[in-house]
This record gives structure tokens, C-alpha cells and sequence, in this order.
């Protein structure tokens, strides 16, 4: 039986002609790795992961989803594997309750009201808002819009998870919250982020980016310990380390 | 409250009430749009001069206000925009028709005056309807009201997504325009000669939050249809309340119900 992988090939991409964003990315994510993606602002994090969910098909080389090649006919069967995490959680969520938001995936996939009723439980018990189901959006904090967003891509029952700056305008309390409920995930997690913090404490591998390169790809602690590579490519050492 | 935090907070608010747990509010979004098209199909059918027939009507808005537990203030502070344009309508009647067609204390009361008032109350009547579906009804359950009856999934999705796009315009607006305002003290209002740059910055904004918003959804199997919640649970009597309303407004239709009324105790 094939295990979940993304294999990507090559990959560039260019907002504009000569203006390459991504240029010749290469790297290979298995089952239960926790893949953190970091970089200096531009590097091309958000690019790279939004590129990994089809959100935008005009790059060249290959992105391959369980040996299935990312392209428009594919991409309804790919991203039903996938769940993405905006940065902004106001983007990422629309509806008018928690409850409502967390379904619509589901509804869209034509389960029947029985199993979307089950899924939604499933998603907010996951990320433990159940308490917040019946929540207008417009009435949460910013740490339970973030809950309510990762709820709203456990619905799907993905088997990767890509998160854009999962970790942004979270207090201590609700990143520390957030951290631990990612570390109970094990699903394929590819996380991007600067907060090197955040990284060291969910990711297992870790891959640089500087203008739109892979610099350097690791484990956590080979990459993120390596104060003379971070600051080379505008990073710094993680503070938890500095602490030690 | 800014203008604009007035506004995202009374549409929230409203979205609000209508998702309350109140019977009314669980009656089968069909029926409560069936209801409201029928009501306002009879009001605006009453002459001109049927002003006596025409109040009957408001039987209708009272239950509802009064089993949804409404509140008149709140739906007259909503409503205060409309209303005063609803009443500007037949303003001139009075001045075309001079007719007189009653007296009331010695004082003729011409045909005009009839008509004003009468397409007055219809409008106000017409609008407190539309108040009150939007107030017991969700908009995905309008919507999916409204597919039930077919019409087509594109025009339902539009207005869903309209309903949406209002709240981050609101938002950008309200962004922009408290931006400025911290860096323009002591004005009052936006310079004239800031609106270009500002408006232009409020589309461009807009579009990104539209834009990412749309991602959002495709990304989670969103293929130009909203499905909205599939309603199993029959509420108790509504039914009832159903085809209760429709006989009693047909009634106060045909019959002038406050004379009918009034004539028992002449």
C-alpha cells in the first residue's frame, strides 16, 4: 500500500517574467514528517505553499501528491488530501459560524448531513472548541479564529497539512495551545514560518529559503543551531536558544 | 461608534438574531418566504383609497414581532433609512386629488391624503415584511429557500456571496478610514482631495481579501455552488402557522376587518 508523500521536482516560479520567486526547488516529504519552511521575508515561503496546493498551476518542473501529478484535472483529487492554513484566519474563514465554516468542506465533498454532523464534531473536538460551535466569527478572539481555521481543514480528514504563519498575532497562551495540538496531529505537516521558535518546537526537518533558493535542508536542530547559517540568510538564532 | 462600526455591528447584529433559538426562527425558511411574497402581494393589491382594508394587514407584522420576540425600536432604528423614503412616496397626492372623499370632525379629508397615507402604510408594510424574514431567517437559509423552489444555483450563490463581500468591504472601509483618521487629527470626515487614493486603495484592498476568501473555498472543494445545510427537522405547527396565514390574510384581504370588527359593538 503507498504511503502519503509530496515529491517536488524542480520547481520554479515567477510572479513576473524575469522575476523568478522559486527557482529550482527540490525536496521530498513522507508520512509523518513535520516540515518547517523557514526564511527571511520574500524568501518564498508562502509562494512554495501555495504553489503545493494548486493555487496557482503557472510553475514550471513537477509537484507530485502521492505519485499523482499536480495539475487542473487532478487538482480536486489532491486537494482533498490537503488542508491549507491561511495566514490570515479572516480569510480563511467566511461563513457566518464556526459551525457552518467547519462544514462547508464537507458539504462541498457531498457527504450527507449525518457524516458532516460527525466530521464537524471530529475537527472541533481536534483542536478541543467544541465549545465554540455555534460561535458568530465575528465574535471570536484572534487565537480561537485560528483553532476555528485548522477546524475547518480536519473536516476534510486531510492527510497533509500546509500552515502559512500559523504562529502570527497568537499570544504565548494560544501559541503555546496551538503548538501543543499540532505535535498531537500526525499527519504530514509542512509549516512555514520565521518564528524559528514555534518551528523548533513542531517541525522535525527543516528546509531554508533565501531568494526563492533552498539553501539548506535538515533536521530541526542541525539547521536551526547553525547561528552563522541563520544570519548569513537574514535569520537569527531561535530565542529559546539564547535562553540556554 | 464610527459609521462604518455602526454598520458591520447592525448587520452582525441582525445576522445574529436571526439565527436565534425561537420557534419562529425554526420554521422552514419556504414557508416564511412563501409567506412574505403572499403578504406583500396582497398589501400592494389594495386600492388606492382602501385605507381602512389596508390596515388589517398589519395583523401579520404584529404576530410575528410579537412570537419572534422582535423589538419594534430596534426594527424602526434599522429600518430608518427606508422608511422616511417609503413615506416621501405620494407626497404629491394630496396636491393632483382634491377630491373629498371623507370628513372627519368637520374637516374634508380629500382623495390625495387617502392615497398618500395608504401608499404610505403599503410600503411600511412591504418593508417591516422584508424586515421580518431577514430578521427569522438566516441568509443560507433563505438561500436554501430559494433553491428549493429551483431558482438557479448561480443567482443563489451570487447572493450568498454578495452577503459575504459586504462584511470585508465594511472592513477595508473601515480599515482605511481609520488609518486616516489617526493621521489626521482634528479633521472631520476624509478630505476631498484624499478620496481618489483612498478609494482606489479600498478596491484594490478589497479585491485581495475577495481573492484570498475565493481561494479559501476552492481549496476546500468549492465548485461554484454553496451547499447550504440540509434541513430533516419539522418544526412543530408550523404547518399550521402556514395555512393559518394564508387564510387569514386572504380574509383581511377580502374583508375590511377593523369595520367588520367595529361593527359589532355599533
Amino acid at each position: 500500500m503507498s504511503h502519503i508523500h509530496i515529491d517536488v521536482e524542480n520547481l520554479i516560479y515567477a510572479y513576473e517574467k524575469d522575476h523568478q520567486v522559486l527557482k529550482d526547488i527540490s525536496f521530498f516529504a513522507e508520512e509523518h514528517d513535520a516540515i518547517g519552511v523557514v526564511g527571511a521575508n520574500g524568501a518564498g515561503k508562502s509562494t512554495l505553499l501555495k504553489l503545493l496546493v494548486g493555487l496557482d498551476l503557472n510553475f514550471k518542473g513537477s509537484i507530485r501528491v502521492e505519485e499523482i501529478p499536480l495539475e487542473k484535472e487532478t487538482l480536486g483529487k489532491i486537494r482533498e488530501r490537503m488542508g491549507y492554513v491561511f495566514q490570515d484566519s479572516e480569510a480563511q474563514l467566511f461563513m457566518t459560524t464556526v459551525e457552518e465554516d467547519v462544514a462547508f468542506a464537507p458539504r462541498n465533498y457531498g457527504l450527507s448531513e449525518g457524516e458532516v454532523e460527525k466530521r464537524v464534531t471530529y475537527a472541533l473536538e481536534k483542536v478541543h472548541i467544541e465549545h465554540l460551535r455555534k460561535k458568530p466569527i465575528y465574535k471570536m478572539s484572534g487565537g480561537e479564529k485560528k483553532l476555528a481555521s485548522i477546524a475547518t481543514i480536519l473536516s476534510m480528514t486531510p492527510d497533509i497539512i500546509l500552515m502559512d504563519e500559523p504562529s502570527v498575532a497568537l499570544d504565548p497562551k494560544n501559541r503555546r495551545n496551538l503548538i501543543n495540538i499540532l505535535n498531537e496531529f500526525d499527519h504530514l505537516k509542512i509549516i512555514a514560518s520565521h518564528d524559528l521558535d514555534f518551528i523548533m518546537d513542531t517541525c522535525n526537518r527543516v528546509i531554508l529559503l533565501d531568494g526563492g533558493e533552498i539553501v539548506e535542508s535538515g533536521s530541526t536542530d542541525e539547521i536551526l543551531k547553525n547561528e552563522e547559517l541563520l544570519e548569513m540568510h537574514g535569520l537569527e538564532l531561535p530565542l529559546s536558544l539564547y535562553r540556554k | 461608534m464610527s459609521k462604518f462600526n455602526q454598520a458591520i455591528y447592525e448587520i452582525q447584529n441582525l445576522d445574529t438574531i436571526s439565527k436565534e433559538d425561537k420557534w419562529v426562527n425554526h420554521i422552514h425558511p419556504l414557508i416564511k418566504l412563501f409567506l412574505t411574497v403572499y403578504y406583500i402581494g396582497l398589501v400592494v393589491s389594495f386600492q388606492k383609497y382602501d385605507l381602512e382594508g389596508l390596515c388589517g394587514m398589519c395583523i401579520y407584522p404584529i404576530f410575528v414581532f410579537i412570537i419572534g420576540e422582535l423589538s419594534w425600536k430596534e426594527a424602526i432604528y434599522r429600518l430608518r433609512i427606508v422608511l422616511p423614503l417609503v413615506c416621501i412616496v405620494g407626497i404629491l397626492n394630496p396636491f393632483f386629488d382634491t377630491n373629498s372623499i371623507a370628513e372627519i370632525g368637520g374637516i374634508a379629508i380629500s382623495g390625495g391624503v387617502v392615497s398618500m397615507v395608504t401608499l404610505m402604510i403599503k410600503g411600511i408594510f412591504c418593508i417591516l415584511a422584508g424586515y421580518l424574514l431577514i430578521a427569522t431567517t438566516s441568509i443560507e437559509e433563505i438561500c436554501y429557500g430559494l433553491r428549493k423552489i429551483h431558482i438557479p444555483k448561480i443567482m443563489v450563490t451570487q447572493i450568498l456571496l454578495i452577503y459575504r463581500y459586504i462584511f470585508l468591504l465594511l472592513w477595508e472601509t473601515k480599515r482605511i478610514t481609520q488609518a486616516y483618521a489617526l493621521r489626521a487629527p482634528g479633521q472631520k470626515g476624509i478630505h476631498i482631495k484624499a478620496w481618489g487614493p483612498l478609494v482606489g486603495q479600498l478596491l484594490l484592498r478589497s479585491m485581495d481579501r475577495a481573492q484570498e476568501v475565493y481561494e479559501s473555498m476552492c481549496i476546500r472543494g468549492f465548485q461554484g455552488e454553496f451547499f447550504i445545510r440540509k434541513r430533516n427537522e419539522k418544526v412543530k405547527g408550523e404547518f399550521i402557522y402556514f395555512i393559518a396565514f394564508l387564510i387569514i390574510l386572504l380574509i383581511c384581504r377580502i374583508y375590511p376587518i377593523f369595520e367588520v370588527i367595529g361593527g359589532f359593538f355599533l
